[in-house]
């Protein structure tokens, strides 16, 4: 029965209150660990079309007549246009359309950061609405742009309030305190560079509008168009069915769609708006900056009595203000925490979500503060963990649905007593060393999600969802479930998706939410449509329902009965069974985290500052595992990201201009094939026997989260230096070396290095 | 008209100098599988083999390729690789996944077992952001099972 | 634009100037075209008609960095500086000769500002964002030449046969002057034909990176040993590559605030360099 509740709905870590229906969540759970093919290591099933270069992404659309867009974008931080002449534009080769600031909000007279939209024309091909735009004449009154993010917070320019928290009594924590230890980390931006940028074609048909996207959420592309066009939903139609990477950065419309609409509708035509290389990576969103002021205090014996910290997030001139201090109020049980955080607006381009958003900042700072306290302790920096180990949120007192943080520990403890035989293979300039750093983070999903399946005469099923599969594998996970539940072959269940014309609401593609949120809808549908396969059956056999099983294709019954499935669905010839399931509620009164622990072994060249990653190992607890290998792929994933946000990433921005300067892949360097460790997966693979018909967590964030702490207390055991700035360049780790020895130099009595 | 030998057949294009390789292939032939991720040289999504050497078609100047036999994904559909990439999960969102394939299939028609050192040598001009590297390492390993 | 395919070296040096470039492999010249830095109203190209191959000491200029790290003939310094450099792709299309010209990858200059080298007033860099920048040579423009090629070939003591005159790989760059911006001294219709690599005793290229493939130089280091006498050059470092007259040259470095870090680098490698020659 469909029933109405009131409750907090999260994405990526942000929450609000909002009305749901939801369906009541009437299955058990499997039984724990791999199944028929639940838990299995089971390779995509798009995975051809995708290797063979058949997968049809956005960018590989062409519609006849499609038109193609350029954008004008402004060159300064901060300035008015004064005036802007379109018709230089309009009257050059192939031009269909022109538009600027009188003509849609998205495109601006008063742009905040270089890089936000101006004007835009539509042109036959690309080339010729590339030079249109080029003859754009703008007068520009350019002002001083506000580019430090601690000027930001004097002057009070922020994008959002500013979120301060407290519970215990900090001050009193510090006086009881043996060790304490402040610092300062400052984490950088790193930008998305998602493979496919971002873009879309619009095409206006009939009294709607269809909207091919490469997105996470085709539903919220729906909604935020809908309103902007002022159009029915239903007059929008969004697809996306292959889609080049996103990372939290495609959760929108951006100004690429409304700018493509707009054009589309003037032009009458289908228009593609899609951003270049250099447009994405000023444009399109990043992780913001941060700068982090933290204190940590513990008595002698390790127990934290005091966690404090001024949080700065570098916002830019838009987006909104991640919980960076999170992790410092979650993650371990400590009385007396005071935060407080500054979400600064500044003339710079606007942040966008990137996995994880603030958790994997607030994590660098927290968990290498940790191992700085640990050292100044002289305790096990794995023992100090423990012996602060929360055992429920002490943010609201609230219980975990499930958490085996202690579990990860416990499979840490091997690779982590491997740190003399790691720290032995030191030679000359190389120093080798063992970190390791924990990890919270969300992940639970949450209702509203919904799935159909058909199962057709030929005993095969159809899960259709309107939800898009963003490179993580959800087809597959998807089909899994709904084969487990079934009772058939896995290569009987086909999954569509990826267009809102044809399947239910479907949740966002982020957040770590696609499996925890949508599994147990399919499931719930699957299960819709096994038990009237079951009546059917019982009829056909005369038998009762409750002595009959579906398994492996085979309709079984108790007393050794074994009848294939087609021979009750051949009976529906061009009939269909079909199901329809909904994802029910979270845990009442609980609150639904992903946990970890990483250990990560490095070599620092102390000469060059040349750091490399030898091997990480990942363990996590994100309740019951659908696809083992998919899910290693995306540990492997986050933690090759996260080498790249650690060490060689990094956004830079003229300091006069606010121009950015890294907006090509040669000077923004991700990570290649060579910097890749040895990376060992190993999941707690334990069902959440609180959350969902499921027990499953998301995975796609928590891996990224601990791997720049993870790196950079390896560094300090290597070295002794205190690396406390990302990206660890050989600058940085340099100037940390270097530090150290002044230190030791000091220690010892010998005068300071100069 | 000029044309162009492309797995095995010839094609004719009418472009201006200065059109890229990847442009004539992806705009004007329907040869899609072949992704422009960067645009510049950069990045290695856009790969195709000229005579069997792995080239940036975003940067190759359409006119330069003369006789040169070109492949692309479309051409190596049925090449092992691909089943070993699918086997192994050596692709996430896929977008420069033919780019890896074009550059692994010259990689292994020249060395049919290579070792992980000429593994990383060889890949690394093609960039993942998802990071299916270890995933490709071992398709490559194992293309021939 | 047109494409103009000469027969013969004389045919396309006779085409050259005036608005035509010569185009090899293209991994230079034809992003530099779009991006607007280089206006070329024809094309000549160069591929078939500049030697390519490798016979004892000489080097056809149209041989690709790919041809070069797998030849066992050449000298060490040369074919590490050739296997570090790029990607596998732009070292199979780019030319040997074409590395030596390339334009740095000051991103204040690739990005088009206004900037001294590109014929402006002042360097950006310099009181910019500059960490990958110069450390010699770099009062006017702090930008870095990034050809690791260029470096081992200095150290080497190389020479270079053009269309017009053969010459020492050092005479082949100059620092920039307010009178000219150019980092060459190659006339715009003279082409680099062939290279003399003299056999070293020993050599090498030491080469730091921000990834451990697929960069730019942050600090290259050439060395080689010939009749007793050492030579090292380096990369990244200046404006043009660098001849470093000895080890000790490095403490005149004039690093830029953000650039200290790169003379301990240099050190570091220009010392393991000549223990391991």
């Amino acid at each position: 029965m469909a029933r109405l509740i009131r409750t907090e709905k999260e994405v990526e870590g942000r929450y609000e209150e909002v009305w749901i229906v939801v369906d009541e969540d009437a299955l058990d759970q499997w039984p724990a660990g791999p199944l028929t093919t639940v838990g299995q290591r089971v390779p995509r099933v798009d995975g051809l079309m995708r290797v063979r270069g058949q997968a049809p992404y956005t960018a590989d659309l062409q519609l006849p007549g499609m038109l193609h867009t350029a954008v004008l974008r402004s060159p300064y931080a901060r300035a008015r246009v004064a005036s802007i002449d379109l018709e230089s534009a309009r009257s050059a080769p192939g031009v269909r359309a022109a538009i600027g600031p009188a003509d849609l909000d998205q495109l601006t007279d008063e742009p905040g950061y270089v890089g936000h939209a101006v004007a835009a024309v539509a042109a036959d091909t690309f080339g010729q609405a590339h030079a249109a735009v080029e003859r754009i004449a703008v007068q520009w009154d350019v002002l001083e742009p506000l580019l430090d993010p601690d000027e930001a917070v004097r002057q009070k320019s922020f994008v959002s309030d500013v979120a301060k928290y407290a519970r215990g009594d900090f001050e009193r924590g510090l006086a009881e305190a043996d060790v304490v230890v402040e610092a300062e980390y400052r984490t950088q931006v790193v930008l998305h560079n998602s493979f496919e940028t971002h873009q879309a074609v619009c095409h206006w048909e009939d009294d709607g509008i269809t909207i091919y996207i490469s997105t996470q959420y085709i539903w919220g592309i729906r909604a935020s168009m809908a309103e902007q066009l002022g159009l029915p939903p239903d007059k929008v139609r969004v697809i996306c069915h292959a889609m080049g990477g996103g990372f939290g950065a495609k959760n929108s419309p951006g100004d690429y769609t409304p700018i493509a609409a707009e054009l589309a509708k003037r032009t009458g035509r289908p228009v593609r708006c899609a951003l270049t290389r250099r447009e994405e990576n000023v444009a399109a969103g990043n992780r913001n900056a941060t700068i982090q002021r933290l204190t940590a205090a513990a008595t002698s014996d390790g127990t934290l009595v005091a966690l404090g910290g001024d949080f700065i997030n570098a916002i830019g001139f838009s987006g909104w203000s991640a919980t960076t201090e999170g992790p410092m109020k979650m993650l371990y049980a400590c009385d007396n925490v005071r935060t407080t955080q500054y979400p600064a607006k500044l003339n710079l381009p606007p942040m966008a979500a990137f996995r994880a958003p603030g958790f994997v900042e607030g994590t660098f700072g927290l968990e290498c503060l940790l191992d700085e306290l640990a050292a100044k302790l002289d305790i096990d920096p794995l023992e100090l963990r423990r012996r602060n180990y929360a055992d429920s949120d002490r943010t609201d007192d609230r219980p975990f649905s499930s958490k085996n943080l202690a579990e990860c520990y416990r499979r840490a403890e091997p690779h982590w007593a491997k740190r003399d035989e790691v720290r032995a293979r030191s030679k000359g300039p190389w120093k080798h060393g063992v970190g390791l750093a924990s990890q919270i983070w969300y992940g639970g999903g949450g209702p509203p999600s919904y799935a159909w399946i058909r199962v057709g005469s030929d005993g095969r099923a159809q899960v259709v969802t309107a939800m898009q599969d963003i490179g993580t594998g959800t087809r597959t996970a998807m089909a899994q479930i709904a084969a487990e539940e079934l009772g058939i072959p896995f290569d009987h269940v086909q999954v569509s998706l990826g267009d809102s014309a044809r399947g239910p609401f479907a949740s966002i593609s982020a957040g770590s939410s696609t499996v925890p949120s949508m599994g147990p809808a399919v499931r719930s549908a699957a299960a819709d449509a096994k038990r009237q396969i079951i009546e059917i059956a019982a009829q056909r056999f005369h038998l009762e329902e409750r002595v009959l099983d579906l398994r492996n294709g085979q309709i079984v019954s108790a007393d050794g009965g074994s009848w294939p499935l087609t021979e009750v669905t051949g009976l529906l010839e061009s009939g269909q069974i079909l199901g329809k399931g909904a994802r029910g509620p979270n845990p009442a009164g609980m609150v639904v985290l992903t946990f970890g622990v990483q250990v990560a072994e490095v070599a620092v060249d102390v000469e060059t500052g040349e750091v490399r990653v030898d091997k990480i190992v990942a363990i996590h607890d994100v309740g019951r595992v659908i696809n083992a290998l998919g899910a290693e792929s995306q540990v492997e994933g986050g933690i090759i990201q996260g080498i790249g946000h650690t060490l060689s990433e990094e956004r830079i921005v003229d300091p006069a201009t606010g121009s950015i300067l890294t907006r090509t892949l040669d000077a923004y360097r991700i990570p290649t094939i060579a910097d890749v460790p040895e990376i060992v997966t190993d999941l707690i693979d334990i069902p959440d026997e609180h959350l969902t018909n499921l027990g499953s967590k998301g995975l796609g964030e928590p891996p990224i989260i601990p791997v720049a702490a993870a790196i950079a207390n390896a560094i300090r055991d290597a070295t002794g230096a205190d690396v406390r700035s990302l990206p660890i360049t050989r600058e940085e780790m340099l100037r940390a070396l270097r530090e150290a020895e002044a230190r030791q130099k000091e220690r010892s009595g010998a005068p300071a290095a100069v | 008209m000029p044309e162009l030998r492309i797995n095995g057949e010839t094609h004719s294009f009418d472009a201006p100098v200065g059109r890229s390789l990847a442009h004539v292939l992806r705009e004007d032939l329907g040869f899609t599988g072949t992704k422009v991720a960067c645009g510049e040289g950069h990045c290695g999504a856009c790969t195709v083999q000229l005579d069997g050497v792995p080239t940036l078609s975003c940067i190759t100047l359409v006119h330069t390729v003369g006789t040169r036999e070109v492949t692309t994904i479309e051409g190596l559909r049925d090449h092992p690789l691909v089943a070993a990439f699918v086997r192994t999960d050596a692709v996430q969102c896929g977008f420069c996944t033919p780019g890896q394939v074009v550059s692994a299939a010259a990689l292994v028609e020249a060395n049919a077992s290579p070792s992980q050192d000429e593994i990383r040598h060889a890949m690394s001009g093609n960039l993942c952001r998802c990071g299916t590297y270890p995933k490709i390492e071992e398709a490559i390993r194992t293309w021939q099972d | 634009m047109e494409l103009l395919q000469p027969s013969s070296s004389e045919e396309a040096t006779g085409a050259l100037g005036n608005g035509s470039r010569a185009l090899a492999g293209g991994t230079e010249l034809v992003p530099l075209m779009r991006d607007g830095l280089v206006h070329v109203d024809r094309l000549v190209y160069i591929r078939d008609v500049v030697p390519r191959g490798i016979d004892g000491s000489r080097i056809g200029a149209g041989t690709t960095l790919a041809e070069l790290e797998v030849d066992p003939q050449i000298p060490q310094a040369l074919r590490e500086a050739c296997t570090q450099a790029a990607s596998p792709q732009l070292r199979s299309m780019g030319t040997i000769g074409g590395n030596l010209l390339q334009a740095t990858r000051c991103w204040y200059w690739r990005l088009g500002f206004d900037c001294w080298l590109h014929g402006g007033e002042k360097c950006f860099a310099r009181d910019g964002a500059h960490r990958e920048h110069a450390i010699f040579g770099n009062e006017q423009c702090a930008s870095a030449h990034p050809s690791d090629i260029a470096a081992a070939l200095l150290a080497l003591g190389a020479t270079l046969r053009t269309t017009r005159r053969e010459f020492a790989v050092a005479e082949l760059y100059r620092l920039p002057t307010d009178d000219d911006r150019s980092v060459t001294t190659l006339a715009p219709d003279e082409l680099i034909l062939e290279l003399d690599v003299p056999a070293p005793d020993a050599s090498t290229y030491l080469k730091a990176m921000d990834r451990r493939k697929w960069s730019f130089p942050i600090v290259g280091v050439a060395a080689a040993r010939l009749d007793g006498e050492i030579r090292i050059a380096l990369a990244g470092v200046a404006p043009i590559p660098w001849t470093l007259d000895s080890p000790a040259a490095l403490e005149d470095a004039t690093p830029l605030p953000g650039t200290a870090y790169k003379v301990e680098i240099a050190r570091a490698l220009v010392r393991r360099a000549l223990e391991a020659i």
